[in-house]
């Protein structure tokens, strides 16, 4: 058996001999063949069938696009050659799928007004404006009603105060019928109409809960509604859609809002009625993004932290990672495995519990920090701007470190030992030794794993709003932007305010934060030349 | 582990001397490194158990101790919490072995194959991850009801639709890492077996992987301990509490202002941490294991 | 209203963008392309297609309800005998509560959201502005419940929920160290300090954020509610009424118990809880949540009144729980049947309190709770003298500008009065 502990001679020579035997055996092959068939056999069901649904639904870009990716998977996998094809294919479709479509699902928000006010369409909107601004008539009594049916048409019978029976519908203005039998108040029988069963009423809710009978001619009056079919009120509609001009009327002030095609229906003036709809507002995001007070003032402040911060947090857990991978890298050392076990607890707790955690024991006056490691000193760890800055570096690096010294500590396993070991043969100290042989071997493997750690650093979100939640603010400032946001906190408070949320403006924000990262990430990749080795 | 043996056979001054020049010193970093890493879990693990106290507030540890808190973790009928570890450890670990199959699968084309795009294709996976995540939500939700809409069995509220997304992000920095490792390898293994006759298939599952172990370690545990930290997408997918994981039920704990229970939240925090670090005790020689190959003659 | 609760809860935003409308800009028109049709048939697939789940249950008329895990204990039973009388299926989905509003948001749209979600009132501005939520008829029934709570639920005029809780602060008190309620807040620190425990009195703060929410009585005390009052008694949010004499007042105060120690930034919601727990302090400032753990912790609590430290009464705010009704939902009659004649009735309102602890919002079972329940009837004779909490949709923006305000002048970092007025002036921008 090949195991991890022979060396790499071994390893080639044993190979060699696997090798052999595996070409003796490869009558097996058809096993793995059949396999295949199986495999791609499934997946292409399921795509014409997915394809067939989304046909069904006339969602024709997708279904096509299910059974183009069905088809050319089918053919990478069976024919000779586009080798690299079969090795990617898997992990590319995922990637596709749930990494790529989400980038260009977040670029097409940033062209629209989604967020709060414009959250759906407008037919939504017109329904809920509709339903918001029935007025119940003030002092106006409740009707006990029955819910009946004259020839199909839904009517309402209900008991009038005097205890008459009044029947009325949607075209039919409430009018007092004959013969109507009322059973312990309540309306059983009504002539030429027959009662609704529960059953029935719940079949037919949807009509039933826009059916609005008119109190009498005059249309000022209001109308009768009923929420649960058992009682109606009167009610006066504040606005009034008409679909052919496409506007809104106030039927108080008489004022008309139109779509001013903006997501809102408008009146001249300028006021708004709420709730609007989403439509593509083109670049005004970006606009936004660039031009919003709120932004600017400490726009050029909050980069330069979020650069600093991206690159002392790498640079730390970098240094410290790769520093103890080197120490516990010595097989002379006893009892390495215990260290490196608790050195990656950091990692295995979950970090908005580390985040809490370190909040408390930074507290000024009460935390662990302070009261035993300071002797009861009052360090304002998380209330001063630059102390607060220091801190959330600090909990970075205990929260990062570990991810480095594991990556690290894998890494140094791809070098051999001989190299550095021929080099102190040759009389270089050991530190030479290694800062000239094995760092820019590690180097190579490592540069793109910092690039992507500066990356994620730079959009840290998380341990910036759990620990400091961006503050201390300076309140002189007048905004609301503290001395540890970084770009990314910046936006969230800026798009998502209180309960408020402006989808479209952060959705163009990430992708400026994207332009900005990728570009800073692709000069760091030329620069490492990680790419060129051993290419 | 055949860790040789330091040399400690007399204890004179000299060769203590010597001893700790060497060996000594790096159990005095070991000791600093241990006591900064684990002394904010300390509280944790006091808090959990201390029933009814705080997280963070105990300058007093383990002041009366008692396991309350974890008895009461699993008789939450509203908060199941035993199912939430199986669901996680099946999540967990599926995801992660497919992340590293399907990273492998990648890097080693990456590594051994030179076709259009490549170098693209290398700077591509690791940009793509990039983005910032602020509304990923938005369109995983669209993308997962709309799945779910013609297989219900792999979109909203299935664990193996969450899988599907977490494998979304198999390539990556990790596929880079992976990268990395396979160059080490030299290519003459791969020409040998070719000449012996084995296929590209073969030679990558059967010579390969084996050789890359300690790397294939890292990246496991790595997406182990990712996939277990997640909750956004997490809770946004999974509705039903017995189909959740760990850390969405976890931060359900301590969300509810009201209800908040910091010394069960910390009970279940412990346990399930447990989870990477078994998975790493269990991996730890994979991943050091080219150091004992160095040694061992 | 703790901080790091705020800040929790606020990292469901991103997780609540969940659905972006998935019916995007259809109707309009304005966005052609694939990106933009495919959401939109999205949501007919799921009215429509035989293969959306929903199309058979919207035939046989269920209702899904979106709940709490302790709400939906109680709702199982009220669904069970729903469907018992009218044969129409309760499906109760349980939910985080503090996702259920931004959930609500963007699923209404897509057709996935429910017909019916628990809720607070002052989420209102936000579902309002949505267009998600659509307006209860309460009926005669609106006069069967307390005032505050209907007053609560109704934005704009009209009312949008049906109330089941109140919740609000109040002064919790160690009988053992102190065995009279003070009259006034300057009597309370008295007789704190003759306790001779650490602390006179506690509430719990943020070092960077204050906390508006509990400090509010303090303030009312002064006679500087946060907003003015219109004529139908609802805020008007237009006017922003802090920035006045008494808040200039307040200030000083807060400056003035800065400095002296007792109101000490700090202590956050966690310390207090826990100081008040071990006897350090024989006040606590805080709503009825930490009541049960003082009790645990062995401590023989009454609730009295919140001393006020200015010469007007202190009112706290109050928050009303409820359930309201989606703008979408194809099963309104159904979904308000459900909610007035059975959730609003005496044996389930007492039921949900029983499980919450929160006073009820319905008289009977409120006057029920009170007569039984000394720490309930103390928690609802405050909740009685309190204000709803603003439920206007610029809370957000004010709510920030407020507490750190607050924080700088407890921590003396400038003149009192002038850093509030710059607050008021702050605010005042923003809300326009």
């Amino acid at each position: 058996m090949l195991t991890p502990t022979t060396t790499r001679a071994d390893a080639r020579a044993l190979d060699g001999r696997r090798a052999r035997r595996t070409a003796e055996t490869a009558s097996l092959g058809w096993k793995l063949l059949l396999l295949k068939i199986t495999v791609l056999g499934l997946l292409n069901a399921a795509s014409v069938y997915a394809a067939m649904v989304l046909f069904f639904n006339e969602r024709w870009l997708i279904g096509t696009l299910v059974v183009v990716t069905g088809a050319l998977i089918t053919w990478i996998y069976f024919q000779r050659g586009a080798l690299p094809a079969k090795y990617l294919a898997p992990g590319v479709t995922f990637l596709l799928i749930f990494q790529v479509f989400v980038i260009l699902y977040s670029g097409y928000v940033a062209f629209t007004n989604y967020g709060t006010g414009h959250n759906s369409t407008k037919e939504h909107a017109i329904h809920a404006i509709m339903l918001q601004t029935q007025d119940r008539v003030p002092d106006s009594p409740t009707y006990p009603l029955t819910v009946v049916e004259r020839s199909g048409e839904l009517a309402f019978a209900v008991t009038a105060q005097e205890g008459e029976v009044l029947v009325g519908s949607a075209d039919a203005p409430l009018e007092a019928i004959d013969g109507a039998l009322v059973e312990e108040g309540r309306i059983v029988d009504v002539p030429g109409h027959t009662v609704l069963s529960f059953t029935e009423l719940m079949e037919r809710q949807q009509e039933l809960s826009t059916l609005a009978v008119p109190l009498d001619e005059d249309p000022n009056a209001g109308a009768l509604r009923t929420q649960d079919g058992q009682r109606a009120y009167v009610y006066t509609s504040r606005f009034v859609y008409d679909e052919s001009s496409d506007t809104m009327t106030n039927t108080e002030s008489g004022e008309t809002y139109t779509d001013g095609g903006e997501g809102a229906f408008v009146t001249e003036s300028g006021e708004q009625l709420m709730p609007g709809w989403r439509v593509n507002v083109g670049l005004d995001n970006f606009v936004r993004a660039i031009t919003e007070e709120s932004i600017r003032g400490p726009l050029l402040y909050v980069t330069a932290w979020t650069f600093a911060f991206a690159f002392l947090s790498v640079a730390s857990t970098f240094v410290l990672g790769l520093f103890l991978a080197i120490v516990f890298n010595d097989p002379r050392m006893r009892s390495r495995r215990y260290y490196r076990l608790v050195m990656i607890l950091p990692y295995a707790f979950p970090g908005f519990l580390s985040a809490l955690v370190w909040a408390g024991m930074m507290n000024q006056e009460f935390g662990f920090i302070n009261s035993v490691l300071f002797g009861g000193a009052a360090i304002p760890w998380l209330s001063d701007p630059w102390l607060a800055k220091l801190s959330i570096l600090i909990v970075n690096l205990w929260l990062g470190f570990p991810y480095m010294f594991l990556v690290c500590t894998g890494a140094l396993q791809s070098i051999p030992e001989e190299l550095t070991e021929a080099a102190q043969m040759d009389g270089a100290r050991p530190f030479q030794a290694f800062r000239q042989i094995k760092f820019p071997l590690l180097l190579v493997s490592i540069a793109p794993l910092l690039i992507s750690s500066f990356a994620f650093n730079f959009n840290n979100f998380n341990l910036v709003y759990m620990l400091t939640g961006g503050g201390p603010r300076d309140i002189e400032a007048g905004i609301n932007v503290g001395s540890t946001d970084i770009l990314i906190s910046m936006v969230y408070k800026v798009a998502f305010v209180g309960a408020q949320s402006d989808y479209g403006l952060a959705s163009a924000f990430s992708i400026l934060i994207f332009f900005i990262v990728g570009t800073i990430s692709v000069i760091a990749f030329r620069r490492t030349r990680a790419l060129e080795e051993l290419n | 582990m055949g860790e040789s043996q330091p040399q400690r056979t007399s204890m004179s001054g000299r060769s203590f001397r010597r001893w700790f020049v060497q060996i000594g010193w790096r159990h005095l970093v070991g000791l600093a490194v241990v006591v900064f890493a684990a002394f904010p879990l300390v509280y944790v693990f006091s808090a959990s158990l201390n029933p009814g106290g705080t997280l963070i507030t105990a300058n007093t540890l383990f002041g009366n101790p008692s396991l309350q808190s974890y008895v009461d973790l699993f008789n939450r009928p509203q908060q199941p919490f035993a199912a939430w570890y199986l669901n996680t450890l099946f999540i967990g670990f599926t995801a992660s072995a497919g992340s590293v199959l399907l990273g492998a699968l990648a890097a080693y084309a990456f590594s051994r194959m030179r076709f259009t795009g490549r170098r693209l294709g290398l700077i591509g996976i690791v940009l793509v991850q990039m983005f910032p995540q602020l509304l990923a939500m938005v369109a995983i939700f669209l993308l997962m009801l709309s799945i779910g809409e013609i297989f219900p069995a792999i979109g909203l509220n299935s664990q193996i639709g969450l899988i599907m997304v977490y494998l979304g992000g198999a390539l990556g920095v990790n596929t880079y890492l992976m990268y990395g490792f396979f160059n080490t390898i030299p290519t003459s293994i791969d020409e040998a077996a070719r000449i012996d006759g084995a296929g590209h298939a073969r030679i990558f599952f059967t010579i390969i992987l084996p050789l890359v172990s300690p790397i294939l370690a890292v990246v496991a545990l790595l997406s182990l301990v990712a996939t277990l930290s997640e909750f956004v997408i997490a809770s946004v997918l999974l509705r039903d509490p017995e189909k959740q994981t760990l850390a969405v039920g976890l931060y359900q704990f301590i969300s509810q202002e009201t209800s908040q229970n910091w010394s069960v939240f910390a009970a279940g925090a412990v346990l399930a941490a447990i989870i990477p670090v078994v998975l790493f005790l269990a991996l730890q020689r994979y991943i050091v294991s080219g150091l004992v190959a160095g040694s061992v003659k | 209203m703790t901080v790091n609760t705020r800040r929790l809860t606020a990292m469901t935003a991103f997780v609540g963008a969940g659905a972006l409308a998935l019916t995007a800009c259809g109707s309009g028109g304005e966005s052609p392309g694939a990106a933009s049709a495919e959401p939109t048939e999205t949501a007919d697939t799921a009215q429509t297609a035989g293969t959306a789940q929903t199309a058979d249950a919207e035939a046989s008329g269920s209702l899904t309800v979106w709940a709490d895990a302790n709400r939906a204990e109680v709702l199982a039973d009220v669904a069970t005998d729903f469907e018992a009388d009218t044969g129409i299926a309760v499906e109760i989905v349980q939910q985080d509560f503090e996702e259920i509003r931004d959930q609500f948001v963007s699923q209404v749209p897509t057709g996935e959201g429910p017909d019916i979600a628990v809720g607070a009132h002052d989420w209102l501005g936000v579902l309002v502005d949505n267009g998600v939520v659509a307006p209860v008829e309460l009926g005669d029934a609106a006069e069967d419940f307390e005032q505050i709570a209907v007053d609560a639920w109704t934005y704009e005029g009209q009312t949008y929920g049906l109330p089941y809780s109140i919740e609000n602060i109040a002064l919790l008190r160690n009988t053992e160290l102190a065995p009279e309620a003070p009259a006034d807040f300057e009597e309370m620190i008295e007789m704190g300090e003759e306790a001779g425990t650490e602390y006179p009195f506690l509430v719990g703060l943020d070092p960077n954020e204050s906390d508006p929410y509990h400090l509010y009585p303090f303030q009312t005390s002064f006679g500087a509610p946060v907003f003015g009052t219109a004529d139908d008694g609802s805020y008007d949010s237009t006017e922003l009424a802090m920035g006045d004499a008494g808040g200039e007042d307040f200030a000083t105060w807060l400056a003035e118990q800065g400095e002296a120690g007792v109101l000490n930034l700090n202590i956050d919601g966690d310390l207090a809880q826990e100081s008040f727990n071990d006897g350090s302090a024989p006040f606590f400032l805080t709503g009825p949540w930490n009541v049960t753990a003082a009790q645990e912790a062995g401590i023989d609590v009454a609730v009295d009144p919140i001393p006020a430290a200015g010469d007007q009464p202190a009112q706290p705010f109050a928050g009303v729980q409820g359930f309201f009704l989606s703008s979408q939902s194809e099963n309104v009659l159904a979904a308000s049947n459900f909610l007035v004649n059975y959730v609003g009735t005496a044996e389930v309102q007492t039921a949900l309190y029983e499980t919450g602890g929160r006073a009820p919002a319905l008289s009977e079972s409120f006057e029920e709770a009170l007569g039984e329940d000394e720490i309930v009837a103390g928690f609802g004779e405050v909740g009685a003298e309190a204000v709803p909490m603003p439920a206007i949709p610029e809370m957000g923006a004010v709510w920030d500008d407020w507490g750190a305000s607050q924080a700088a002048i407890i921590k003396g970092d400038g003149d009192p009065v002038e850093l509030w007025q710059k607050m008021s002036e702050d605010i005042a921008a923003a809300i326009d």
